[in-house]
């Protein structure tokens, strides 16, 4: 994979790392590192752009649904049978 | 009337309700099946309550309670064979597919997110593979950590990364697939 003492990254870097961008789970060193590729790299640029778009999109969309569906879920009695 | 340690655990279980019961629909595709599981889930924890350290991750502790209901609860259905074809499945698969889509010309690609309704995001989640979609459901849709995954599916944290990956390909492929069926794209396109 990525060595941590490569001064920049490549097109190949963002590609293997994308994912891991996106999810907030590269250290710091790293995230400079991707985002100083970003900063030159218009094609990237884009495409990183897109992917946090639509994860974003997939998130706010997703919990739309979630509190118009949820039933009441009455805790107390459905636990007081182990009590 | 409701013990002293019966309320705690409501109050501490109640801002997770929703989560778990969105998250129990889209894998079991079923409303009621989804309240059992729920409700199953909800028994279990509370019996196992002293189990749990106070000042971890309590929403991540009953997150791997839920799971764990579901793969029991499920197994047969589980470990039917699950056919997947990776053959076209590259990297930036929708954007890739976006930018070679001259009837798109005039938009630009964030722009075309906002034609894909509800629905789709909700059938395009739930048409997903189930142990892709549940650690795609705990990362986009909850929010949760590859570290916090990786302890509530009880998989190493390089399975976590791959699944996810190639779960969210899988997810961007039948999100194009909607775009052609339903007309949002009217090139002739793969």
């Amino acid at each position: 994979m990525t060595s941590n003492r490569k001064k920049r990254y490549d097109c190949g870097d963002i590609e293997n790392l994308y994912q891991q961008y996106l999810d907030n789970e590269l250290n710091e060193e790293q995230k400079k590192l991707f985002e100083e590729h970003l900063e030159y790299c218009l094609p990237c640029d884009k495409k990183i752009s897109f992917e946090m778009k639509l994860k974003e999109y997939i998130h706010s969309q997703a919990l739309k649904i979630k509190d118009s569906e949820t039933p009441k879920f009455k805790v107390e009695n459905i636990i007081s049978g182990s009590s | 009337m409701a013990t002293l340690e019966q309320q705690r655990f409501s109050g501490m279980i109640e801002p997770h309700l929703s989560s778990m019961y969105s998250t129990a629909l889209r894998m079991t595709h079923n409303p009621q099946d989804a309240e059992d599981l729920v409700q199953e889930t909800l028994f279990k924890a509370y019996r196992a309550l002293e189990q749990f350290k106070e000042g971890t991750n309590f929403r991540a502790w009953v997150f791997r309670i839920l799971v764990n209901t579901f793969i029991t609860a499920y197994r047969k259905a589980i470990k039917q064979p699950q056919k997947v074809s990776y053959d076209d499945m590259e990297e930036f698969f929708l954007y890739k597919r976006l930018d070679n889509t001259t009837s798109l010309q005039e938009m630009s690609k964030e722009d075309f997110l906002d034609n894909f309704f509800e629905d789709d995001i909700k059938n395009a989640l739930e048409s997903l593979p189930y142990h892709f979609r549940l650690v795609v459901l705990l990362s986009d849709v909850e929010g949760f950590s590859y570290n916090e995954i990786a302890n509530i599916i009880d998989a190493p944290l390089g399975t976590v990364m791959s699944r996810l990956h190639r779960g969210r390909k899988l997810l961007q492929r039948q999100l194009w697939n909607y775009a052609k069926t339903r007309g949002y794209v009217t090139d002739d396109v793969q």
